[in-house]
């Protein structure tokens, strides 16, 4: 058996679609469908089931005995017997189909009926009638339905939902030996769940099929599961420490105003006649093609540009080269580009690497407070590392890495927070994750946003001010 | 050649100024850059260290800008485009000497007296001239105006560095003393302090010393455990590896690679961890071989601190820049010409631990060069903490040139003073060494020994660690290393 379905689109009754489903379930395949909470899960397996209208795509490889237990099947069943009692104008009280007569509908097995209903303890509820059951109950009884109709694909959204340990262990070991006989997919919302048979992990973003990893493939599942990890936890951008750094700004005055700047290399001008001003709470895109100045732009902000003395620039209420250091600028900004992340080679703890944040330090070299670990823990937490906390910084993965200095950028709500090209080098699982953190923290109010890049696809919603530059016309006349 | 300051002072002089050196505490900087704020300063020169060291003075919100020599200005040289890529006022020694209140002098050594000479007469009466090297003082004995305060401030790694750690929020250790002769307002402490702050020296650990505390123990570690023992070591290892028939692309690599790994071990622990990376029985073999290298170098550690002392040696050296470097650029000829130097590394898999294993006398080397310089050094007068930062404080940094190009990086990057000085060390050891060098075989140098069991004598080992223990470089450096891994939590 080989099911596939190429470029899908489904429609729900016009309450849902699914886009672009491209998906392959081979023979001997046994998959979890994981995701967001409306990301489309349920209707992804649903359409497997035959439910939607498919307007576009192809599908193949179908078996004909499909069984899908979910709590839309569930609810339409229930439906359904509600309708039969209304439909009863005889002045008697409907009992409503018993459960023996729901079970032995769809020539379901007595064999695997009677052996079910033991394992399930609910003999007892054979002559009841089945909308007098609890939820737990109804599932139950579909679920027995549908494994006793012995499909040749199994769907089950959501199974353990609602299940007590004792019998969660009980099917999954069921399932398990199941697995040997029919293909099962499963939607879930815990990773913890996934029981061992499971052999490959679809995850649903935006009601598409935005990844697949085969859980033999140890990297991508990671990332899949740290990926699902952030999308479904309560994502809570951890509290600054104590007061927050813009105690002390004037709300009044513009973030950074620069005024003409020009950055010259050698005789080369790479930006003339530059002029930005931004505002608390202006979040900004920055974009243009590579030369165009971007970076030099913005490492004159963060005083990292030695022209940033040459230039008339404002930032945090200092003209620069009046006196102040840089680490009174840098106090106000958080910060992350991949030239960070190549100076950031460091054999510190994860942790102190999110601590340095608050220090706008490469390395931590100041003992941090109970506080700060704290905090640093939370993020870890909302990372999905936790359990990495006290391994060094340069055992990670490129796009770990590069989460971890943006937490350490945004740990101590910065009111200026700078992300140059902060998705660079990640993958499409890590760029999500980092896209959604940045909302969340344009959301937040306490920082404003300069974000950079040149991937239009990678729109932040929140960000209300653009800016684009062009390269110099010097600068292409000698590339 | 003018007079040697040295020796002009009195023997309780020369002990007390030999003997002064003290780690600061952080609380002692408290005042910032203060003495520094709003204080134009003047940096001549615009090399490595002084172009880093005035970025990071700016960074710290001071005034910085650099004169150059009229011609260096006209003909648009490397050091005016160092100064003016990087946004600073670039002037004549006549524009800009005369406005500055405090002149920092990061020339090259050789080139001290004819600069202070041309720029004294310009600065304004009660500025300041700072040093990042005594050599000029105390060896060639100028003489600085008496209205002039005189400042050393020598952060001890290479500019580079000095910028790298600043950016990271860090700095590196530096050595700062005020020479007293010249100290008319008393302040010369407070900008000291204040210059090490603004270079991020403060962070990483501050050492006041003296001019003649910081000539006469800088001299002595670079000409011999720092340049020249790396210098030697390397031919005669590579040259042994040779003769034996080693591959010569893997003794070259195990050479070249091979000090930077067991020196990590000795920034790390000192030479106790050093030497423990090995087995019981390779550690008893290394102590033993250092023990006899000890005894071979003695007397030669003992002369280049004598001539140290008494200025034979800076007499020699400046004869040589008055001799247009003759000796200096026919001995860089010859270390270019040498089967190390001219032998790539071979593209081998080497792992940390085998240039431990396989480099054992390098161990012991490394060993016995850093003991007898500190010892030397300490029984010249020198106080133990100055002796630990020019011995093996600095030992990996050296070794670390090495690694990235060989004796001609190290040669590079390390000054006209430190190469000349390595080039005597290397011509008197090589002869020194020759008998010891003819027992040595592959078992300690490329091919490791082959010890099917670990055992070694209780009493022995308990004996070899012990004195490894002991050793008052240990002593010192503990106290040290535990000072810098309070400050910095990565090392």
């Amino acid at each position: 058996m080989n099911i596939k379905l190429v470029n899908c689109h489904f429609d729900f009754e016009q309450r849902f679609e699914l886009m672009e489903i491209n998906w392959c379930i081979s023979e001997g395949q046994h998959w979890v469908i994981t995701g967001a909470n409306g990301a489309g899960k349920s209707a992804l397996v649903a359409s497997l089931a035959g439910f939607g209208e498919r307007l576009a795509g192809v599908v193949t490889g179908l078996p004909e005995k499909v069984a899908l237990v979910s709590f839309e099947a569930q609810a339409a069943l229930i439906e359904r017997e509600r309708k039969k009692d209304d439909a009863d104008i005889m002045d008697v009280i409907a009992v409503g189909t018993p459960v023996a007569d729901i079970l032995a509908e769809d020539n379901a097995c007595p064999l695997i009926i009677a052996e079910l209903l033991e394992k399930f303890e609910l003999h007892y509820l054979l002559d009841r009638a089945f909308r007098a059951l609890s939820t737990g109950e109804t599932r139950k009884v579909l679920l027995i339905k549908a494994i006793a109709s012995k499909p040749a694909l199994l769907i089950l959204d959501e199974p353990f939902d609602g299940l007590d340990a004792a019998t969660m262990a009980m099917m999954e070991q069921y399932f398990s030996d199941l697995a040997r006989q029919m293909t099962i997919v499963m939607v879930l919302n815990r990773c913890a769940e996934i029981p061992e048979f499971i052999t490959h992990l679809g995850y649903m973003q935006q009601a598409t099929l935005a990844h697949t990893a085969a859980l033999s493939d140890e990297a991508a599942t990671r990332a899949l599961l740290q990926l699902l990890h952030i999308k479904t936890s309560e994502l809570q951008i951890p509290a600054a420490e104590g007061n927050l750094i813009n105690g002390g700004l004037d709300a009044t005055q513009p973030l950074v105003e620069l005024t003409d700047i020009s950055i010259n290399y050698d005789q080369l001008k790479i930006v003339e006649a530059f002029n930005w001003r931004i505002e608390p709470g202006q979040h900004w895109q920055l974009s243009g093609p590579n030369g165009s100045g971007k970076t030099a732009i913005l490492s004159l902000i963060t005083g990292d540009h030695p022209q940033c003395y040459n230039n008339d620039i404002f930032v945090f209420g200092f003209k620069r080269g009046s006196g102040e250091s840089i680490w009174q600028i840098k106090q106000y900004i958080g910060y992350v580009s991949t030239a960070l992340q190549w100076e950031y080679r460091v054999g510190t703890s994860l942790r102190n690497v999110i601590v340095s944040g608050f220090y706008d330090s490469i390395g931590l070299y100041t003992k941090a407070s109970d506080g700060q670990k704290r905090i640093a823990d939370q993020w870890l937490a909302l990372l999905g590392m936790s359990d990495r906390a006290d391994i060094s910084f340069n055992k990670l993965s490129f796009g770990d890495q590069r989460l971890l200095l943006i937490a350490r950028a945004m740990v101590k709500h910065p009111p200026l927070l700078i992300l140059d090209e902060p998705c660079l080098g990640l993958d499409d699982i890590n760029r999500q994750l980092v896209l959604a953190l940045i909302e969340k923290i344009c959301a937040g109010g306490q920082s404003t946003v300069l974000y950079v890049n040149h991937h239009s696809e990678d729109k932040i919603a929140g960000i209300g001010h653009y800016k684009h530059l062009l390269k110099h016309p010097d600068n292409i006349a000698v590339q | 050649m003018s007079n040697n300051y040295f020796n002009t002072l009195t023997l309780r002089d020369q002990l007390e100024q030999l003997g002064k050196c003290r780690f600061m505490h952080l609380n002692e900087f408290t005042e910032g850059v203060d003495a520094l704020k709003g204080k134009k300063i003047v940096v001549v020169g615009c090399g490595a260290q002084g172009l880093n060291q005035g970025l990071n003075l700016r960074d710290s919100g001071l005034d910085v800008s650099y004169t150059l020599r009229q011609a260096a200005i006209d003909e648009k040289r490397q050091s005016w485009k160092n100064a003016t890529e990087n946004g600073f006022v670039v002037g004549t020694y006549q524009e800009l000497i005369p406005t500055a209140d405090v002149v920092l002098n990061l020339t090259p050594d050789k080139q001290h007296t004819p600069v202070v000479n041309a720029i004294m007469p310009l600065m304004k009466q009660g500025a300041c001239l700072s040093y990042s090297h005594g050599f000029n003082i105390v060896e060639e004995g100028m003489k600085i105006r008496e209205d002039l305060t005189v400042i050393m401030v020598a952060p001890k790694c290479p500019g580079t560095e000095v910028r790298a750690e600043y950016v990271r929020g860090f700095g590196v250790p530096t050595l700062i003393a005020v020479h007293e002769d010249n100290d008319p307002q008393g302040n010369g402490l407070a900008l000291a302090k204040a210059y090490a702050v603004g270079t991020g020296g403060h962070k990483a650990g501050v050492l006041m010393s003296s001019f003649v505390a910081e000539v006469k123990s800088d001299l002595m570690g670079e000409q011999t455990i720092l340049c020249g023992m790396l210098q030697t070591g390397s031919l005669l290892c590579f040259d042994k590896m040779i003769e034996k028939g080693i591959d010569a692309g893997y003794a070259s690599k195990l050479v070249q690679y091979g000090w930077e790994v067991v020196t990590e071990a000795l920034k790390y622990g000192g030479v106790t961890n050093m030497l423990d990376r090995l087995s019981n029985p390779d550690k008893i073999k290394a102590f033993d071989l250092a023990e006899e290298l000890k005894s071979i170098m003695r007397p030669l550690y003992n002369k280049h601190q004598d001539d140290i002392i008494d200025g034979t040696f800076s007499s020699g050296m400046m004869a040589d820049w008055a001799n247009d470097d003759a000796n200096l650029l026919g001995w860089r000829a010859d270390t270019a010409e040498t089967a190390f130097e001219k032998t790539p590394a071979g593209d081998v898999e080497i792992s940390e631990q085998e240039f431990f294993d396989h480099g054992i006398l390098m161990v012991a080397m490394v060993k016995a060069g850093v003991e007898l310089a500190f010892e030397t050094m300490t029984a010249a007068g020198i106080i133990a903490d100055s002796a630990y930062y020019e011995s093996l404080h600095e030992t990996p940094l050296i070794a670390n040139t090495i690694a990235r190009k060989k004796l001609y990086e190290m040669n590079a990057t390390i000054s006209d003073t430190a190469e000349y000085g390595c080039y005597l060390y290397n011509h008197a050891c090589l002869p020194l060494l020759q008998d010891f060098m003819k027992k040595i075989d592959i078992d300690v140098i490329g091919k490791g020994t082959s010890n099917d069991d670990n055992g070694v004598d209780n009493a022995r080992l308990i004996e070899v660690n012990a004195a490894l223990r002991a050793h008052p470089v240990e002593i010192i450096g503990g106290t040290l290393r535990g000072y810098m891994s309070d400050m910095k939590a990565i090392v």
